[in-house]
């Protein structure tokens, strides 16, 4: 066949698109056994944007530890969705944030996707936790795959509308019985005095997880002795939701809701307008962490900075109807830190890049991640991180807070405690961690929660849904107790009677 | 316009059993007469092989227990196990009859309403009237389905939602539609007839502004009138392009738009709000579960070919006139 031109151009038309097709898969060149000079980090981030490439402070750390630190944030909503299609793709990061031991990142651990660090992490000294039992729990069924980025622990909180309780002469809640004696005077007593009734007590918004996730309902079950995820009953572990202490908590829920004392739009509120209603009076009661009183009270600074005092006070946990204290604890931790097998080949390599995650977690690096830059951002006084109040010192500060979630400070939280700007703040946060201390003596904690059962794995967040929205529709009062139960049992017989049978198998195993 | 080959009709496959020159070497000669043609083709094709065919091959973890870090082929194969496990599911019949009587109610309300706008538009005989409502119908097609849904959410929420308000005082009842089951799919096939049936008439416009104005002339002198007319003239001459867009439309029908469910959906309503598209993405994306949820969005894709395929076969039957 005669080349002519038109051959030759079909010819290079078709080169041209096998080409854009290889360079699609071509860019992730594998580094054999070489040393890592680029730590690749996928991490979430919360705030409104992520920080820029090239950062001041993403050149500290990388002066700090030697390494090209190159950071994917992923917006912290889809975080999840991104990390199963992350691990199902090529382009696997050196390091990851993991959120949680969901199914996808549970099979993927099991099929050895991940390095184990169980015996390994003592070797570093920022990475040897102190909270040995934090470190169980984010375990799978005693396997460590990751560095736990740790929390408080303790963060369950009531705020409450103080001008509100002060109008109707009322105390703050203390125990449940009270928390529903106060929601319904702030619903029914006008507590605004404007002679309208366009009030609602309790604020709940639209929940994004199931049972079992922090959820106002799920803390309130706490209280009423439920027991916080698993519980031990007659010598076995049970979900909470089998218990009769549950069946009492969600009656006492209904009983709110169908008294009005809950605001009406408790399915649809999105939690991201939580605060909204609290500020703007239509409702007087959150059940939820103490930082978000810290927020609020922020946005009535804003408003009026000579009187936002008057407006929010908090609490933390409150007694059951037994007369006895059971704290909603979180896990203790926010997912954590693993070190994909696919990029790291080595044990040269994965020695390499715990070190750097040793030097991430140091005393300096910390204050990077947490505080920010000393003499920008904040300033030392008595110890204490104060922050800078400039437009180009808060855009650090908001930078910061991303950072904060490379943290995992499981060997202890070393950078500046924050110091508030004015001394209510100040005097205000200081019973916060009092309280939280308090609060940590009567923690009831998840009894499994190292263990990780197979059918779990496989169909446990459908099962755990039909409980959970079982529930949210027999307050709505779309089903009757019956149907409750119903659903309980369902959860049994389509696959839950097996995960109590694995959970109990595993638990035996360990003590 | 010469060059361009009409497209393969049944004559041309009937024409293969004929004896004749070489097939290979004739289709080189037309090859070579047409190249540029064929260069023009070659995105097009390149597109449909790079993002639609080669995709495929990934259907195979239906059959596998895909764990990524094993790869695809390294995962163990598991059969049917996955299309078992879907069909006895508690969850499937669910699924299927929150698919169906969504697909079903689209098709019985928004399209015939599609069809009814384009009529009443093609009567418009002021032709300034007639662009600025073309125009004014088509605009919700062009919001997305999430500014759709935050305006559902305004217009019925709980705390000041002034349709919300307006339905109350009307029925004399506390009605939540946002939250109750009951209300889901009325919500649901309003805000696809709010956004679509605009956009939908331009395909049926187009066939009726070829219909032959002799006819109606015609008709006229044989005194019928207005609604005559539309029965007598217009529906008929538009009938191959309503089969047409019915027969994809029912291709579609286990499609039932992942984001306005999605977005419409909450803890209250889910017992009809669950459908395959929501669930493959909750299984699949959310949970991992890839190879679970490829199997279900593989049999959906199957009942899809199955339907189009079908309802052609009807349609042919019936008038004559199909697309395969």
């Amino acid at each position: 066949m005669p080349r002519t031109p038109r051959t030759l151009a079909a010819a290079a038309a078709l080169a041209a698109a096998s080409l854009v097709v290889t360079a699609c898969s071509s860019s992730d060149a594998s580094e054999g056994g070489e040393e890592l000079s680029t730590v690749s980090i996928q991490a979430p981030f919360l705030g409104a944007a992520p920080p820029q490439q090239g950062s001041e402070i993403e050149k500290r750390l990388e002066e700090m530890t030697g390494k090209q630190i190159e950071v994917t944030w992923v917006p912290n909503s889809s975080y999840e969705d991104k990390t199963n299609v992350t691990l199902a793709g090529d382009q696997v990061p050196t390091v990851m944030v993991i959120q949680g031991k969901t199914p996808g990142f549970v099979k993927n651990a099991e099929a050895g996707a991940f390095w184990d660090l169980t015996d390994v992490l003592a070797d570093y000294p920022n990475l040897t936790t102190e909270n040995p039992e934090v470190q169980e729990a984010a375990s799978v069924n005693g396997t460590v795959y990751g560095i736990y980025r740790a929390r408080d622990v303790m963060r369950a909180s009531v705020i409450v509308r103080k001008d509100w309780l002060n109008n109707l002469g009322l105390q703050m809640p203390r125990t449940t019985e009270d928390l529903a004696n106060v929601a319904r005077a702030f619903t029914e007593d006008d507590p605004d005095g404007n002679g309208v009734d366009d009030t609602s007590g309790l604020i709940v918004p639209k929940w994004p997880g199931g049972i079992n996730s922090n959820s106002p309902w799920d803390v309130m079950a706490t209280w009423f002795g439920a027991g916080n995820g698993w519980t031990e009953r007659d010598g076995e572990l049970v979900p909470n939701f089998t218990t009769d202490e549950w069946l009492q908590a969600v009656d006492y829920e209904k009983s709110l809701i169908d008294n009005g004392w809950v605001n009406p739009d408790y399915a649809t509120l999105d939690s991201a307008s939580w605060n909204e209603p609290f500020f703007q009076g239509k409702g007087g009661i959150i059940i939820d962490v103490h930082s978000r009183a810290e927020q609020i009270r922020k946005l009535f600074k804003q408003q009026d900075p000579n009187t936002f005092q008057d407006y929010v006070d908090s609490t933390g946990n409150l007694v059951g109807p037994d007369g006895e204290l059971h704290a909603h604890p979180t896990t203790g931790y926010s997912g954590f830190l693993v070190i994909p097998k696919s990029q790291v080949r080595t044990e040269e390599q994965l020695h390499d890049v715990l070190q750097f995650l040793d030097t991430m977690a140091s005393k300096d690096a910390q204050v990077l991640e947490n505080n920010g830059i000393e003499g920008v951002n904040f300033t030392v006084v008595d110890g204490k991180a104060q922050a800078v109040d400039t437009p180009e010192a808060q855009a650090l500060t908001e930078e910061v807070a991303s950072w904060a979630q490379l943290g995992t400070n499981v060997a202890g939280y070393v950078a500046y405690q924050p110091k508030m700007a004015t001394e209510y703040e100040q005097a205000e946060y200081d019973e916060r961690r009092a309280i939280e201390k308090a609060d940590m003596e009567d923690a009831v904690f998840d009894e499994a929660a190292p263990y990780v059962s197979q059918t779990y794995v496989l169909k446990g967040a459908q099962l755990d849904n039909i409980v959970s929205d079982a529930r949210l529709q027999y307050l709505a009062g779309q089903i009757d107790k019956a149907a409750l139960l119903d659903a309980i049992e369902r959860w049994r017989s389509s696959g839950g009677e097996q995960i109590i049978a694995e959970i109990n198998e595993l638990a035996q195993g360990n003590s | 316009m010469t060059a361009i080959q009409p497209p393969p009709t049944r004559g041309v496959r009937e024409a293969v059993g004929v004896p004749g020159p070489d097939p290979s070497r004739r289709v080189g000669a037309r090859v070579r007469r047409n190249s540029w043609l064929y260069l023009l083709l070659l995105p097009g094709v390149a597109y449909f092989l790079v993002f639609r065919y080669a995709p495929m091959g990934g259907a195979v973890i239906a059959f596998k227990d895909y764990v990524p870090f094993l790869g695809i082929a390294d995962s163990p194969w598991v059969g049917l196990a996955h299309f078992q496990d879907f069909f006895t599911n508690p969850d499937f019949p669910r699924l299927l009859v929150n698919t169906l009587v969504l697909a079903l109610l689209n098709l019985c309300v928004a399209f015939p309403l599609t069809i009814v706008l384009a009529l009443l538009l093609n009567e418009l005989r002021l032709t300034l009237l007639k662009r600025t409502v073309q125009t004014l119908v088509y605009i919700p097609h062009f919001l997305s389905w999430t500014v759709v849904a935050s305006l559902t959410y305004l217009l019925l929420s709980v705390e000041a939602g002034p349709l919300l308000q307006l339905v109350q005082s009307v029925t004399g009842s506390d009605v939540t539609p946002l939250t109750d089951p009951g209300w889901f799919r009325s919500i649901i096939v309003a805000q696809e007839v709010w956004k679509n049936t605009g956009w939908g008439t331009i395909i049926f416009l187009a066939a009726l502004a070829t219909v032959d104005q002799e006819q109606y002339e015609a008709a006229i002198v044989d005194g019928a009138g207005r609604f005559q007319r539309v029965w007598h003239v217009t529906l008929p001459s538009i009938r191959g392009t309503i089969v047409i867009m019915l027969v994809l439309a029912i291709g579609q029908i286990l499609n039932t738009g992942f984001e306005q469910i999605y977005l419409m959906t909450n803890a209250l309503n889910r017992s009809v709000a669950d459908v395959f598209d929501t669930y493959v993405y909750f299984v699949g994306i959310t949970q991992g579960a890839y190879s679970y949820s490829t199997a279900v969005g593989l049999f959906k894709a199957i009942v899809g070919v199955v339907l189009v395929l079908g309802a052609d076969r009807i349609a042919k039957k019936l008038d004559g006139s199909g697309i395969f």
